[in-house]
């Protein structure tokens, strides 16, 4: 991969990292965007695309509410993205699982870096809390400034630690597996699958959204069905 | 409106010095200050904004706030000053409907709103507006357009899946930010009146059944999609999915979905590496 490429991945995840908090929460950070555009970078949309697909899946379960701690899909689908471009067009359900096991690790530390950026934050607020008692509009544009700048680096740092953390333990998994691949296939779409069912239950599996819930279902199956007839 | 493009275009950035001392405070008063210029160019014109305005104001404006800003300094009257440094105080709520909450708050401080009715306002608004938003947007929009991305997926449109997220998502986000910075200006002290507001109401009705539908459909479809080798694969991630999810139901409050996955993945990479 050219340096520029791997620039544009950085560019990517670190856009894709900021958009979660920081600015312009248009949704660029969750994996179908994030995974599709670090694969377009890197010159396989749809194959970034997949894997955003995939990594989509595992994040139904994030709600991002104001101050709780939650996952950053940002940064690591867009590694994973670029990391499916660059593997090719064949789908490989093992060198796949390591990536996603990654990528699982780099969202969950996206959320504790960026409770690290929120303490940064704090401590800036408290150096320029008498300004800001004052104030003087100077100091929340310092304060906006610092926070978009930490959130940047943030994003920068857990893209790269996905892209090459992501790629040499997917690349070793590939080298040392040795049991049947469709035991990976089923491990990575179960346990996306599984994160998605469990929190579609636990978001519209009670009250009158179950019933809808329960009409979805019926109509995904149709959709399997024409998919798998097609 | 004065100000109303900065102040929509800094409202995208609400949340970029979130603090838990202060939560959107900061940007709060950031996104505000656009509106606030009307008190910035001295008492008079400040008077002029509304009842009670400007000078009159700041002599007991905030408490220390207030009284800090007794010295206009380099970049400010007194009452922009004021108002700003009231603005920057604890706010939390929905980033989107935050708007609201900007625009209805910074018409109280331009119409000359005594300050301590001007902070009972935004305590008043964070709660209402952090559950609105949590129930629209983050439990119902957000799910249903990204299982319509998924289902587009599934049906291989492509590139188009990701469009039509975004721009099916993005289209109530940003409407939702100008409804509310309109709306919340419009309104000011009384804004809570537009939480009532019919299109709003009846969006909180629909969205809960739209995204079970689209989320229900979605999940399937991906079985369909993902490039099986064989159908008896199709069967057994169906049951994998289900068994995962029955262990996710049952480290529940001690771990996330997110950290079950990755232990399962971890396992089944031990497994296939030691077979």
């Amino acid at each position: 991969m050219s340096a520029a490429t791997l620039l544009g991945v950085l560019a990517v995840g670190t856009v894709a990292g900021l958009d979660l908090v920081s600015v312009p929460q248009m949704m660029l950070a969750r994996p179908l965007v994030a995974g599709f555009l670090g694969g377009a970078v890197a010159g396989r949309p749809l194959a970034g695309l997949g894997v955003g697909a995939l990594l989509e899946l595992f994040a139904f379960e994030t709600l991002p509410i104001g101050a709780a701690r939650y996952p950053d899909w940002g940064p690591a689908a867009a590694a994973a993205g670029a990391l499916g471009a660059r593997h090719g067009a064949a789908w490989d359900p093992v060198w796949l699982a390591g990536v996603t096991v990654v990528a699982l690790v780099a969202a969950w530390l996206g959320g504790l870096t960026m409770h690290v950026v929120r303490r940064l934050n704090g401590a800036q607020l408290r150096r320029r809390e008498a300004d800001l008692v004052a104030g003087d509009p100077r100091a929340l544009r310092a304060l906006q400034a610092g926070g978009v700048l930490r959130d940047a680096v943030r994003a920068a740092v857990l893209t790269a630690f996905t892209y090459f953390a992501g790629g040499q333990v997917a690349r070793q998994v590939r080298i040392a597996w040795h049991a049947p691949r469709a035991l990976a296939d089923v491990a990575v779409v179960g346990t996306a699958l599984g994160v998605a069912l469990w929190s579609a239950f636990r978001l519209y599996g009670r009250g009158a959204p179950r019933r809808w819930l329960a009409a979805g279902a019926v109509a995904g199956v149709a959709v399997v069905a024409g998919l798998l007839a097609w | 409106m004065p100000g109303f493009r900065s102040a929509l275009a800094r409202l995208f950035t609400i949340q970029a010095a979130f603090t838990y001392e202060r939560m959107l405070g900061v940007g709060f008063a950031f996104a505000a200050e656009p509106l606030l210029r009307a008190l910035d160019a001295g008492a008079g014109r400040a008077a002029g904004a509304g009842p009670g305005a400007g000078g009159a104001r700041d002599a007991g404006a905030g408490g220390a706030a207030g009284a800090a800003a007794a010295d206009p300094g380099p970049s400010g009257a007194p009452a922009f000053r004021a108002a700003l440094a009231r603005q920057a105080g604890f706010f939390n709520a929905h980033p989107y409907l935050a708007a609201l909450a900007v625009g209805a708050a910074a018409r109280a401080e331009v119409s000359g709103e005594p300050p301590e009715r001007v902070e009972r306002l935004r305590f008043a608004l964070t709660g209402p507006l952090g559950s609105l938003g949590d129930r629209l947007i983050w439990a119902g929009w957000l799910p249903a357009c990204a299982a319509v991305g998924l289902l587009l997926v599934a049906c291989r449109a492509g590139v188009w899946a990701v469009v039509a997220f975004l721009v099916l998502y993005n289209v109530l986000h940003v409407w939702l930010r100008v409804w509310g910075l309109r709306m919340g200006w419009r309104s000011g002290i009384g804004v809570a009146a537009a939480l009532a507001s019919p299109a709003l109401q009846r969006l909180l009705e629909v969205v809960a059944p739209v995204a079970a539908v689209a989320v229900g459909a979605a999940l399937p479809s991906v079985l369909g999609w993902y490039p099986f080798a064989g159908r008896w694969e199709i069967a057994a991630g169906a049951g994998a999915a289900l068994l995962c999810a029955g262990l996710v139901r049952a480290f529940q409050g001690r771990a996330t979905g997110l950290v079950v996955a990755a232990g399962v993945l971890a396992v089944v990479i031990g497994v296939g590496v030691l077979w």
